[in-house]
Parts: C-alpha cells; structure tokens; sequence
C-alpha cells in the first residue's frame, strides 16, 4: 500500500536546512587538510624525541589523597535503585523520548556523559555500576566472600568474546534498531540485561563476569585509561597526564583488540550512516529519508562493514610495521599492545559525535528526571526549566561547535600517535626501530583524522 | 500512562486572557509539560472570568488525543515546534473549559520519522492507549505510512503536513487534513502575484524528487492561466552540494527565478546563486520551507534581500497583525522574530506549525457538534468533521480564515507572500482562498464507515 502510494502520490517532504547547512559553508577543507599535516608533524616530533626522556615524562604522577572502597557497595546500591526507578519510569512515565527520563540517561548521560567523565575522571563506573552492590549483598546472605567460591568459571578460550557481542548487539540496538528511544523498549532490554547479568555474575562471579562480559564495564574501563586520575592497589588516587595508563596497559587478547575497534568503528558508522555519501551508495535519497526501518538491512551491514574494514586496516598497518621493523614479536603480541592508541581516537569521536545531543538532550533530560513518571513533581527544581535548543542552532554555534569537534579529532590523533610511540618503545627498545614501526599506524592515523573530520564536514540526512 | 489527575494538579497561571479576551498565555508560566499532561483544571480556573468549570455530573476523564510526534529522526527540529503549539493550544483550550467540558490530555509517541513506526504508533493509540484521536503527523511518508493504520482501526487521524496526499482522496475516510492548506493550494494561489509582481518568465529550480515535483507540476498550469510561463524546469539531484554548474541552464531571458530547494545544501545555493548573479539579478521566489527554523540573516543567505517567500503564517511579527495572531504568537511563545520567548537562536517552524493550534480547535467544533462522548462515537465524529465549511479568522485559527471540503478532507487558507526586507520578512501579499481552489480530485464520503 505504502510503496503503491508513493508512486503515485506526490510526497512533499521538509528536509531541514539544518545547522550541517552552516558547517558547508566554512573552510573545512583547510581544517582536514591542516588536522592531518598535525597529526603527521607529531610522529616526526616524537621520532626525533629521545624515547625515554618522553617516558619518564609520562610517567610523572602527583600524588592526592588516598579514597577507599568502603562506601562502593552504597553508591552502587544507590545506583541501582536509581535505575529501578528510571525503567519503572520507562514502563510507566511519558511516553515521549524527550520528556522520559530512561531514554535521556541512558543515551545521554551515561553512554555520552559517563562514557566523556571516565575519560577525564577515570573509573567511576566501578562505582556506580547498578551490579557491585546488589552481588555484594547477594554473596553475603549466601555466606559468600567475594569470588573466593565459584560454582562455575568461564572457559578460558571465551577470552572476552561474550563482551564483544554483547557490545555489538548493544550498538545496533542503539544504531539499527527502529526504536532504542521508546520508553517501554528500552525498560524492557534494559532490565532484561541487568537480570541477566545479575544471574551471570552469581554463577560465574563478579570479577569475571564484569572483566570478561559485561561490556559497559569493559568500555568504560578501557576509556577511564585515557584519564588524568589514577587509583593505585593501595586505594591513593594520583593525578597523570592524559593517556598516560595506557602506556603500562597489558598487551589485550584477540576478543580485546576487537571490542576495543568495536568500540570505534560503530561511532564511525553511527557518523557515516547519515551522510549523502553512504546512503547514496543505496540509492537513498537522503532529503527524504525513509526512517530507520526501511534502512535496518543497509544499517547491520553497514556496522560490520565500518568494523571488518576498521580491523583489517589496523592490523595491516601492525604487520606491516613489525616488517618493516624486522620484529620478532608475533601479530598478537604487536597488536594487543598497540590496539590500546585506539583509546584516545575512540574517545574524541565519542566527543566529536555526540557534543549536540549531549548539550541538547542533556537539557531534556535534566528536566524529565525532575518529574520521572510525568506527574507533576518537580524533585531537583528543573522539570520546568526551558530546554534552549538555540545553543545548537545557528551560524555563530555552527561555528564553535564544528572547532571544538574538530579540536577533538585531531587532538584525540595526535595523543593516539603518542600513545603508539610509547607503546612501540615497549616493543622495540631500538628507537629508530620503533619510529619505524610505527609509520603505517601513522599512515592509518591520519587517514582516519581526516575520515572523522570529513563525517563532521560532509552533508548529512536530518 | 500517566492519567489526568483533576483534583491534584494546580493550575500554574492566573491570569491567561487579556483584555481583549484572547488567550495571552505570556503572562502565565505555560510550561511544555503543564498542558502536555492537561494540567489546569482544578480551582484556579474559578478565578478568571468566563472560564467554565468542568462538568462533574458527566464524565470528566480527559479526552485523549494520540500525538503522533516526530520527536527522534529527520523530523525531529520540526517537531520540537509541533509540539510547543500544540501543547500551547492544548493549554488555551483547557483553560477556557476543554471540549464539551471535558479537558484534553496529550499522549505522545514518537514516530522516529519513520512511516513503519508511523504506523505501529497509530496501532498503539487505537489499541493500548485507547486515545480518541490521533494527530499531528507532519512528513507525508509517515502519514501516507500510517493512514491505512488509522482506516483499519477506524480512528480520525488528524494530519498537519501540508501535503496534497489527503486532498487527493488516495488516503481513506479517517485522514484529515483541517489545520493546513495542501501544497497543490498553496503553489496554485502564488501564480496571480507572481505574474503580476514579479514577471511573466519563470524559470523553476527544484529538488529532483517528489517534493520538487509538486512544483514542477502544479505552477505551470497556474502561470498560464495568469498570463505567465515556466521557460525553463532545472531539477537538481538530491545529493548535489554544488550547484555552480546548474545555473548556466537558467535562460537569460529570466524574470524570475522560483526555487525550493531544502536540505542542508540550501545555504550553499543560495551563496552560489549570489556569486554567480552578482548585483543584476532576476526576481526571486521561494517557499519558505527551504529555510524554516533557519535564520534567514545566517552567512550565505544576503543574496536573498528583496526577494519573496510563500509563508503559511509569517514568521516575523508584522505591524497588522490581528489581535489573535499576537495570542497566538505569546502563547506558543514565540518572539517577535519568530524564535523562541528566551532562546533568540532557536527558530521556529512558524510557517506551518500553526497548523496544530488550529486543527486542535477544528477537532473541539467537530466533537462538540457531533456529541461526542468517547471512541464508539468516532463514526459520528468523522461525519461532524465532514459537515464543517467554515472557520472564521479569530483566536481559534489565527493564520486567517479558512473554507473546508468535507468531500476531500482539506481545508483551504490564505498565504502569505513575504519580502526579505532590512532582515525580516515582511507580508507584501495575502493571497484569496478563492486563488487555491481546485476541483475535487474524489470524495471520501462515499467510503463505508
């Protein structure tokens, strides 16, 4: 009926001018131009640095203060009966997207919010994750200690493969999916995988079910290395410069190296899925953009292409540097230390992407957590505030926006060709053999600034 | 679903009538959420003149209007303006009593733009929410994706997307398009200014896909019958973001150049269309569509000083406006740039958005005409809403007056023709009603209910 309709009826339809209108008409041409010269000036640089002098460096720490666990359990209680209340605020508040505070926080707050705090503050999420608490309490009443007694254990050879399929079916639910925004929808999943997690980590335990599958835990972990807070094994919280953890991470396992490109390529994807570009490789006319039901099918392809051409890129361009280097450790060895100067690029397309909806729906959502179940309640005082949609709109914040997302793109580069460099002298002690392993990650680095750098510049549906 | 709760709610303005009796909700805190969940019953209501207080003896429960809302999506910036008037209008009505004493409440869902949602959504309504109604859908793919939803459930469904799909009878007998001229109206009733005011030699520029084709077809027969011709058609592909080489087609002897392009490239076109015409240019005409909830003083757009835009309802506030224009305008809170009361950069959808404050109203005539007490009488609702002719220009349709065709489901308005002037956009014309009619393409009154 719809397709017969279309053909014969005229569909007058309202593509927005859209604050994308603004960013056509600045230079960004001589920003992509000028993020990759940046990007490729700063592995000459760092070539020509002595290797440990930059280590120590970065190793450098300023102590603060010691922060003990004892109030974890609490703060991941209070956590948990939060989210309790947001999906019973799913099932039964609002039913608008906008005014129901489950939708705003948990793609909002946390996975834009929480995901941009743990790159700066470190892992907060070990705290107010909505599973420590209750298994603590669970363990307890049942004579447990901690992981100490284990019914079951998780085979080896699953590696964290479980997390990368979870992260997968997590991100097309966000990005395919026809509708990640409708209240119910998401109380339902969302309770469903905080039950089903619940289970798991009382049968598998805690530490191994959050180290190994439950991939927010992993995300978050993985972006809070980026951070310029470390907590030592004896609880002292010290101050490092950015990136700085990365450089002592260990090497990860094959399922790591994936989620970690995961982890990037599906922001990418959310960015490249919107553009004339991609949808015009369907035949998609992107002024009358069919909604995400009709593209579900271009979508799922899409997210494993941006992932299988990610992954194959990055390790083409680890082998080819451990040739050119004449390197004696294996691809798994190269890679599952190097794959960790992804961390930074993952994090500024996190920033870059997601600035306008977390400076717009974060409005929204502070508002709707005012009033959870649309009843007229005003707990924090700002379920009336006016949501001010102009801080996005306009040529002047066109403007702003489009440096600050291009100031992360590249700044997010640069830091990752650093991290490689200091990750590479890891591997090879010799520096000139560690420059030159590093070249075609270089090479795959400034390719990507300026593919990130292009999705903020190019035209986009919507 | 959160329900209408009467006795609890406090109605949060005091005042919301001037003194001209029109709805000033300005002066009252109108929040999105207070007339979102049909707030304002209760004792403050007492305290303005005229207001009636809502019968007890007959149910009181809310009737409940099913708001198909493009809150996520490529919709999502127009939206955000349907549902600030609508919400607005909700509030003026419920203030002033509700529908046959019974208050309005409000349930959203959101469509994603997205015509298979559209459609599930509307199921949603008839089937979980059990609202009385559905309304507000503006993109025409999700209302075309949704109106065999809405005949299958058998459920007034009351569009405001200015599209030609209702009118040409190919939807069913529950689509309605009361609020919002149709495009067909609207191309056609530019045709006498045009080839009066501007010249006889049009060349169009237009998006190569429907909503460029509704232009395509529908002006050149209106210019010939005003003495007028298209020379020249220049469609641009959809994905184009260059458009420096089009402009050669353009035949010099132009006198005016009519073009609707939309999308994020429109500013680009316009740069484009300035550096290659320089000072000497011919007219030029657009429908505002190309840039709503954009501000026209934006970099890029200079070139388009001194020419002319179709707009619905004007989106700068003009020296003759009506008394219930500026009501109207107060309580959706726009300024008198056509943002938003507070927020000067956010613009709005003013040339189309007033389509949902005023269907509002078309929906309360139809069911206080038709009795209506609750979903058994939606028959009886859809033969009220067929038997209205007429809306006169007044705070229930501020845009102006309007004729309806039961037959087709469409109401027809008149437009506006603006010049960009000083950085406004000034009314230079209003069209007649009469300039938009047509002959009925079929009749919806002959399908079973």
């Amino acid at each position: 009926m719809l397709a017969i309709l279309c053909l014969t009826s005229p569909t007058p339809a309202f593509a927005h001018a859209s604050d994308r209108g603004h960013v056509l008409l600045l230079p960004t041409g001589y920003y992509i131009a000028g993020g990759a010269l940046a990007v490729a000036v700063s592995f000459l640089v760092l070539a020509l640095l002595p290797p440990d002098a930059l280590d120590r460096f970065w190793r450098r720490r300023l102590p603060l203060f010691a922060f003990g666990d004892a109030s974890r359990t609490i703060v991941s209680l209070l956590s948990f009966a939060g989210l309790a209340i947001l999906i019973a605020a799913g099932l039964f508040g609002s039913r608008d997207p906008l005014s129901n505070p489950l939708p705003l926080t948990i793609w909002t707050l946390l996975w834009v919010g929480l995901a941009i705090a743990q790159g700066l503050l470190g892992d907060l999420w070990s705290w107010l994750n909505p599973w420590y608490g209750p298994w603590r309490i669970v363990s307890r009443l049942h004579g447990r200690r901690g992981d100490e007694v284990k019914e079951a254990r998780l085979p080896a050879w699953l590696g964290c493969w479980p997390a990368f399929i979870l992260f997968f079916a997590f991100a097309w639910f966000q990005l395919i999916d026809s509708a990640p925004d409708d209240p119910a929808r998401l109380a339902c999943a969302v309770g469903f995988y905080w039950l089903f997690t619940f289970v798991a980590m009382l049968v598998f335990g805690y530490r191994d079910w959050s180290q190994r599958c439950e991939f927010l835990t992993i995300f978050f972990a993985m972006v809070a290395r980026f951070a310029i807070v470390e907590r030592d094994e004896s609880s002292r919280l010290t101050l490092c410069w950015p990136g700085a953890k990365l450089l002592s991470a260990a090497t990860l396992p094959t399922s790591g190296i994936a989620f970690l490109l995961l982890s990037l390529s599906s922001v990418s994807f959310d960015g490249l899925s919107k553009t004339f570009f991609w949808l015009g490789l369907y035949g998609i006319n992107p002024l009358e953009y069919p909604g995400r039901t009709a593209l579900i099918g271009i979508g799922s392809f899409g997210l494993v292409l941006t992932f299988v051409l990610l992954a194959a890129a990055f390790l083409l361009a680890v082998i080819l540097g451990q040739r050119l280097a004449g390197s004696r450790h294996s691809l798994g060895e190269a890679s599952g230390l190097l794959v960790w100067s992804i961390v930074p690029i993952a994090l500024a397309y996190h920033v870059a992407h997601y600035l306008t909806a977390l400076l717009v729906d974060g409005q929204y959502a502070l508002a709707a957590l005012s009033d959870p179940f649309a009843l007229g309640w005003n707990l924090f005082g700002t379920a009336d505030m006016q949501i001010e949609a102009g801080i996005v709109a306009g040529a002047d914040a066109a403007w702003w926006l489009w440096n600050l997302q291009a100031g992360a793109i590249i700044a997010g580069h640069m830091l990752a060709v650093l991290v490689a460099h200091g990750l590479a002298w890891r591997l090879h002690p010799v520096p000139s053999r560690a420059a030159l392993s590093q070249l075609p990650l270089t090479v795959l680095m400034i390719a990507y600034t300026i593919f990130g750098l292009w999705l903020l510049a190019t035209p986009t549906a919507g | 679903m959160p329900r209408y709760r009467q006795s609890k709610l406090k109605n949060r303005g005091t005042a919301v009538t001037d003194k001209n009796g029109f709805f000033d909700l300005s002066r009252s805190t109108l929040s999105r959420r207070t007339a979102l969940k049909g707030l304002a019953a209760g004792a403050g209501l007492t305290l303005a003149p005229g207001f009636v207080r809502y019968s007890q003896a007959q149910s009181s429960a809310p009737i409940k209007i099913g708001f198909q809302s493009h809150r996520t999506g490529i919709g999502a910036a127009y939206g955000r303006w349907y549902e600030k008037t609508s919400a607005a209008a909700v509030k003026a009505i419920n203030d002033a009593g509700g529908i046959n004493g019974r208050p309005i409440e409000l349930v959203i869902e959101d469509d994603g733009t997205d015509p298979a949602r559209g459609a599930e959504v509307v199921g949603k309504f008839a089937t979980q929410h059990k609202t009385d109604i559905v309304f507000g859908t503006l993109f025409s793919h999700v209302v075309m994706g949704s109106a065999p939803a809405a005949g299958e459930n058998k459920i007034p469904y009351f569009v405001v997307s200015e599209g030609h799909h209702v009118a040409s009878t190919k939807l069913n007998r529950y689509v309605f398009q009361p609020g919002i001229t149709d495009v067909k109206s609207q191309i056609q009733s530019m045709a006498p200014w045009i080839a009066a005011n501007a010249g006889k030699k049009v060349t169009q520029i237009f998006p190569d896909f429907a909503f460029g084709y509704d232009h395509r077809d529908y002006l050149p027969p209106a210019l010939k019958t005003q003495g007028a011709e298209v020379i020249a058609q220049i469609a641009i592909p959809p994905t184009e973001s260059s458009f420096t080489k089009y402009f050669p087609q353009i035949p010099a002897e132009t006198e005016v150049i009519y073009h609707v392009m939309v999308g994020p490239a429109v500013l680009t076109f316009v740069k484009e269309l300035g550096e290659f015409y320089g000072s000497n240019r011919p007219q030029l005409f657009g429908f505002i569509d190309s840039l709503e909830a954009t501000d026209i003083n934006s970099p890029g757009l200079e070139f388009l000083d001194g020419s002319h835009f179709w707009e619905g309802s004007p989106r700068y506030a003009q020296a003759d406006d009506s008394a219930a224009q500026k009501a109207y305008r107060a309580a959706v809170g726009i300024d008198d740039n056509g943002a938003s009361v507070g927020d000067a950069k956010d613009v709005s959808t003013a040339a189309h958005m007033f389509g949902c404050w005023e269907t509002l109203y078309v929906v309360k005539k139809a069911m206080e005409d038709a009795g209506y007490k609750g979903p058994e009488d939606r028959a009886k609702l859809v033969e009220a809403t067929e038997a209205l002719t007429e809306f006169a220009e007044g705070p229930e349709h501020p845009q102006g007056p309007k004729t309806f065709n039961g037959k087709i489901h469409q109401c027809f308005g008149i437009q506006n023709i603006s010049k960009v002037e000083g950085g406004k956009l000034k009314v230079v014309h209003k069209t007649k009603i009469e300039d938009g009619l047509y002959e009925a393409e079929g009749d919806y009154t002959t399908q079973a209910l």
